[in-house]
């Protein structure tokens, strides 16, 4: 009984950690790459975000159910290897049936197979732990990786656009509102601002926490 | 000998029948989704060049793959396209064409008219230009300097009247590299475009 409750919690913990203690981006700095390039508006954030969901959930499936099996010289071949499966199923899927937001996300999907994220659960958490833990650190840590995304997209989409998921909340002078877009909120160098605020509140939060 | 290969079956047994496996399910899964993805490309292609040749009903391939000279000695392989209204008669041309733009390569959508003289517009397949700059190429102002333009030798300038249309097309304000890529682009094309019609005797009745 008592083992059954510190499995829940360690399971709730694991779970949990993947948005705030262990966040990749926040608290990692993983996953930098699609963090600033796709992140000028919440669309392409959220797309990318569920896609990397997919993969980190299918490779940790793939890497806890083959673990007793690698041998340490190649384990990195094979994660990688079922990394690049899963992408490309990923890219696949977009280009089917979301066609014109996998051009707006252009190379990036395929980029997820060097996104040290994956990798990174595929070696920490998947290679050493059972089916249910590996897949319950790959949702905490996808949302997690999604959630900030989006939010670091959101701020970047209402500068630019005075829009957020493409709704007008900020009336423009063309529409007889007050608001002028900042261009540069959807180039990199919004990206690397906002970026950079969000990593020192962090700091700031966790600090005095 | 035996031993070499016993020991490489023992180390990589698992590497290969992954590679085997994760292989089978990318064919099954590409198998299963490319008609689709190449119905999309089809679809997106009559879309934006129906948009501009609105009497067009369908657009069928005018000839075999062209060739086409690119910068720096390269050649692409085209498609032309022709726009037929509901009795089959041409209504005018389409082709993709392609070229370097500021971040990455711009890919265009570009129709003219029956007889390959006036410029019908350009639609943007596929581009990533800068946000707020490069990317108002997609913008009806910039697209619109195109629209009914002489499809002959086209230049840029920094300052004049979008609403002009004559051969002088006036680039975007911050995305000169932009504007710039697109009118080489459609220089390129449109004079090897009608070169080639020219050739197997599509327009001008061959002469």
């Amino acid at each position: 009984m008592a083992n059954d409750k510190s499995n829940d919690v360690s399971l709730s913990r694991t779970f949990i950690s993947g948005f705030w203690n262990e966040n990749p981006v926040l608290r990692l700095l993983l996953g930098m790459c699609p963090t600033l390039a796709v992140t000028a508006a919440v669309k392409p954030a959220l797309t990318m975000g569920l896609s990397v969901i997919f993969v980190l959930i299918c490779s940790n499936i793939v890497v806890s159910l083959m673990r007793n099996l690698l041998k340490p010289h190649l384990r990195i071949l094979m994660f990688t290897l079922a990394i690049a499966t899963f992408v490309t199923i990923a890219d696949l899927f977009l280009k089917a049936f979301l066609p014109e937001m996998s051009s707006t996300l252009g190379p990036y999907i395929p980029l997820i197979i060097v996104n040290c994220i994956i990798i990174c659960r595929a070696e920490a958490c998947a290679s050493k732990n059972p089916i249910v833990v590996s897949i319950i650190d790959a949702v905490g840590m996808g949302g997690g990786f999604t959630i900030t995304l989006c939010f670091l997209a959101g701020i970047r989409e209402l500068f630019a656009t005075g829009a957020v998921f493409e709704i007008q909340v900020l009336a423009t002078p063309e529409t007889g509102g007050w608001f002028v877009p900042w261009a540069a909120m959807g180039m990199p160098v919004g990206a690397f601002i906002t970026l950079g605020l969000m990593l020192g509140l962090t700091n700031i939060i966790s600090k005095k926490a | 000998m035996v031993k070499s290969i016993k020991l490489f079956f023992e180390q990589s047994w698992l590497l290969i029948t992954s590679a085997f496996v994760f292989g089978l399910l990318l064919s099954v899964t590409n198998a299963a989704w490319q008609p689709r993805i190449i119905q999309n490309e089809i679809d997106k292609f009559n879309r934006l060049a129906g948009a501009m040749l609105s009497e067009a009903k369908t657009f069928e391939l005018a000839a075999e793959k062209v060739e086409i000279d690119m910068p720096k000695g390269k050649t692409t392989l085209l498609e032309i396209k022709k726009g037929l209204d509901a009795d089959g008669n041409c209504v005018g041309w389409a082709f993709v064409c392609h070229g370097s733009g500021f971040a990455d390569k711009i890919r265009l959508v570009l129709t003219l008219d029956a007889g390959f003289e006036t410029i019908k517009g350009f639609g943007v397949l596929s581009s990533n230009e800068t946000p707020g700059f490069g990317d108002k190429i997609k913008k009806d102002y910039f697209r619109s300097q195109f629209m009914g333009m002489p499809a002959a030798e086209i230049t840029l300038s920094k300052t004049g009247d979008y609403k002009e249309i004559d051969s002088e097309i006036v680039a975007i304000t911050g995305a000169t590299v932009s504007s710039e890529a697109v009118v080489a682009i459609v220089n390129n094309f449109v004079g090897q475009v009608r070169g080639k019609l020219k050739e197997k005797g599509l327009i001008d009745n061959g002469k």
